[in-house]
């Protein structure tokens, strides 16, 4: 997509009757090497190990010695799928996950940008201070809240609760997912709130002034006016909750390790990958999460084309 | 973290004969070494570890090398679940010449691939400072040396001698498992926590299974269940996890909330009585005080069926490999020959961090009472086991059964879905 539009204007000019323009050696060499070198890493850096991924899913293999890769058709996918428990464990965490994001931390996250932009008072500290978490990545969050809340951590000393006392904040199943997502929150509301704050800045004043002088409320406003101008970011923002949701793997890793104290599909990729551990499983957990990934976003993005054209 | 593999019976008398013909050996290769025409130039050495204690030793060694051989040597430290995660891209890109690495299965492997040197060479020179039993667990499975020791470390039920003289127990009695369950009623009686537990990391309750499996069932049945030869859903099995049960209530409660440091800590602050871990973990104690390493002592864990007493133990071994892909082979050979050598070994010991090395040169007479109690439980040993995950297929270990004692934590009476689960997961494992 990109590609084509920086070479619109190029074509644009180009009269209609002299189809062929033609271009000179030097020309063809620059746009040989500009649009040669990308499409290279492209396909060298995310096709090839994309197709590789999904043929060695296919495979029994431990990773070393190319030789060894022995075909097992759906092998892999059949033991995650019958004989594998934690993996509906982690689809479950990645869909509670999926399910926060969209309906708690976003929309917060857009309330928040709705705010600020308001211009409320102390709207720039607001903005700092939620903002503040997104230039931390999910790695370093997770070390920061994991020095705060672990069994010897800050939270559980000012309670003055010993180590064997303290509240297992994440051992304990009742709350650790909500705990989790509480720390991704903190940093994916400061996320959305600046793109959708961004968007906002760029809807024009005098709709919201027509609106308000004909009589809408606030909601009305929002809902009738701002909202459906601010179309192209909502896709960015709901593209970017359903893959940060299904992507999980820093934090979790950050705190549990890959031990599956608390499943999540990122982390059981890396399990059956990483390591001597290494199987084919790996690969087609990452296939499976591909999978889950990409089909709801074109579906998404189709629709939402498909509205476009009409 | 760090995790275990391949059992091998250890024949005590050979043991003996190692330790008899190792004090004489060692003079005669030391003057060897001295003689053989040295390898020379750069190399890199791959540490698996970022601990203040064994990086001093290992620094130790890497400087008494450079001032011996004059070869310059690049430490590189690798926090050491990133260097296990990492190893097998590790190994077949641009590896350290040398590097630290466990015996057993999990060296083998890579062997089996090609990605380690052999060092049967370096064997011929220094092996007659070593047992046989630590050759063998050396060895990869085409009869060649791959491995040198460095030092092993036995698991046991470790107390603070102190706590238990304060509250009138005599811990060295506890010899079965009426004995252990007294002792720990007795110390939750006292509002203490009788056994302190972790397993967030995944790997730490695999050392009670090990333990609990070989005392019921024997060192023969543990073998062969993580071999594949044994089920899963055997009843004898079932039975390790009801004696397990037994244990939970002197537990700590946030069991997968507490990684191994997290359990360490309440041994030494003397919230729990016991502590079943690998006695490595005596270096984090010293680093807290000398009082405090001082007060540290270890017993085998209890009897339980009189017909196999406390004849197994898990006894891991650590040492070093030489990179097949490494810039400089010859000298990380040369290198490792010094590591393994007293000589290296005396310069590792030097530092004062404590180390049971597996060198028979060290003198045993110097060893403080916690390291003699660790050889004592070696001693009462007629088995050795390395560790369930270096016992057993890596897949298997760390990504299955890892899981499945924590979700047994969690609902420990759903000890015979986890267990058919293991099972149904075993037996769909990629075929080797």
């Amino acid at each position: 997509m990109k590609s084509s539009t920086t070479l619109d204007p190029v074509l644009k000019n180009a009269p209609k009757a002299k189809r062929r323009r033609s271009f000179s050696k030097r020309d063809r060499l620059t746009l040989g090497i500009f649009i040669g070198i990308p499409t290279f890493l492209h396909v060298a850096l995310v096709w090839f190990p994309a197709a590789a991924t999904i043929y060695l899913s296919f495979t029994y293999w431990t990773g070393i010695h190319i030789g060894d890769i022995q075909w097992a058709g759906l092998a892999n996918y059949e033991n995650i799928f019958f004989n594998t428990p934690i993996f509906w464990d982690a689809l479950r965490v990645n869909v509670v996950w999926l399910i926060w994001f969209g309906a708690i931390a976003t929309p917060l996250g857009i309330l928040l940008a709705y705010q600020i932009d308001r211009e409320i008072r102390g709207s720039k500290f607001y903005q700092a201070a939620y903002y503040l978490p997104v230039v931390l990545s999910l790695a370093v969050i997770g070390v920061i809240w994991n020095f705060l809340l672990r069994p010897d951590g800050l939270v559980n000393g000012l309670l003055g609760l010993e180590i064997s006392e303290a509240v297992s904040f994440f051992g304990d199943d009742r709350y650790n997912i909500w705990v989790i997502l509480t720390m991704a929150s903190w940093r994916h509301i400061g996320y959305i709130m600046l793109l959708y704050l961004a968007g906002l800045k760029a809807v024009d004043a005098s709709l919201r002034e027509a609106a308000s002088i004909d009589g809408a409320t606030e909601w009305q406003s929002f809902r009738k006016v701002v909202f459906p101008t601010m179309k192209p970011v909502n896709v960015i923002v709901i593209v970017i909750t359903i893959i940060e949701s299904l992507r999980a793997f820093d934090l979790i890793y950050i705190i549990y390790g890959s031990s599956g104290g608390l499943p999540i599909l990122g982390v059981l990729v890396f399990q059956n990958i990483a390591g001597e551990g290494a199987s084919m499983k790996g690969a087609a957990y990452a296939v499976i999460l591909f999978l889950l990934s990409i089909v709801p976003i074109i579906a998404y993005l189709r629709a939402q084309f498909k509205e476009d054209m009409k | 973290m760090l995790n275990k593999i391949t059992g091998h019976e250890v024949d005590r008398r050979l043991l003996l004969k190692g330790a008899a013909a190792g004090g004489l050996g060692i003079a005669g290769a030391t003057m060897l070494a001295g003689c053989a025409p040295a390898a020379s130039g750069p190399m890199s050495f791959g540490a698996r570890t970022v601990d203040e204690s064994p990086t001093q030793q290992l620094e130790a060694l890497v400087a008494a090398y450079t001032a011996k051989s004059g070869n310059e040597v690049a430490y590189n430290a690798t926090e050491s679940n990133a260097f296990q995660n990492n190893l097998s891209q590790y190994l077949q890109g641009t590896p350290d010449d040398c590097f630290q690495w466990m015996a057993g299965y999990r060296m083998q492997f890579f062997a089996e691939q090609g990605l380690l040197e052999d060092v049967s060479a370096v064997w011929d020179d220094i092996g007659s400072q070593y047992s046989d039993s630590y050759k063998i667990a050396s060895t990869g499975l085409d009869g060649k040396q791959y491995f040198v020791p460095q030092s092993w470390y036995p698991w046991g039920l470790h107390f603070r001698k102190s706590m238990m003289e304060e509250i009138g127990l005599a811990a060295t009695d506890v010899y079965n498992w009426d004995d252990m369950l007294g002792a720990l009623k007795e110390l939750k009686g006292q509002g203490l926590i009788g056994l302190a537990a972790a397993d967030k990391g995944g790997w730490e309750a695999m050392g009670t299974f090990d333990i609990l499996n070989a005392r019921i069932n024997g060192y023969q049945f543990h073998v062969d269940l993580l071999a594949g030869r044994e089920k899963w859903t055997d009843d004898r099995v079932k039975e390790v996890f009801r004696h397990w049960e037994m244990l939970l209530p002197y537990q700590n409660t946030n069991v997968l909330d507490l990684e191994w440091d997290g359990a360490m800590q309440l041994l030494l602050q003397k919230q729990s009585g016991f502590f079943m871990m690998g006695s490595w973990f005596g270096g984090n104690f010293k680093e807290q005080s000398q009082e405090d390493y001082d007060d540290l002592m270890i017993i085998p864990f209890p009897e339980i069926n009189a017909d196999h007493g406390r004849d197994t133990v898990d006894a891991p071994l650590d040492g070093f490999c030489v990179a097949a892909n490494g810039g400089n082979a010859s000298v990380g050979k040369d290198f490792i020959k010094f590591a393994g050598d007293m000589e290296g070994v005396q310069a590792m010991l030097d530092t004062g961090v404590p180390m049971t090395s597996a060198n028979n040169g060290q003198d045993k007479s110097s060893y403080d009472a916690f390291q003699v109690a660790q050889q004592a439980v070696m001693d009462e040993a007629k088995y050795i086991t390395q560790f369930l995950d270096r016992d057993t297929r890596p897949d298997f270990a760390g990504p299955i059964i890892g899981p499945a004692f924590q979700s047994w934590f969690k609902d420990p009476s759903s000890t015979n879905d986890i267990l058919e689960s293991l099972q149904s997961q075993w037996d769909a494992l990629a075929p080797l």
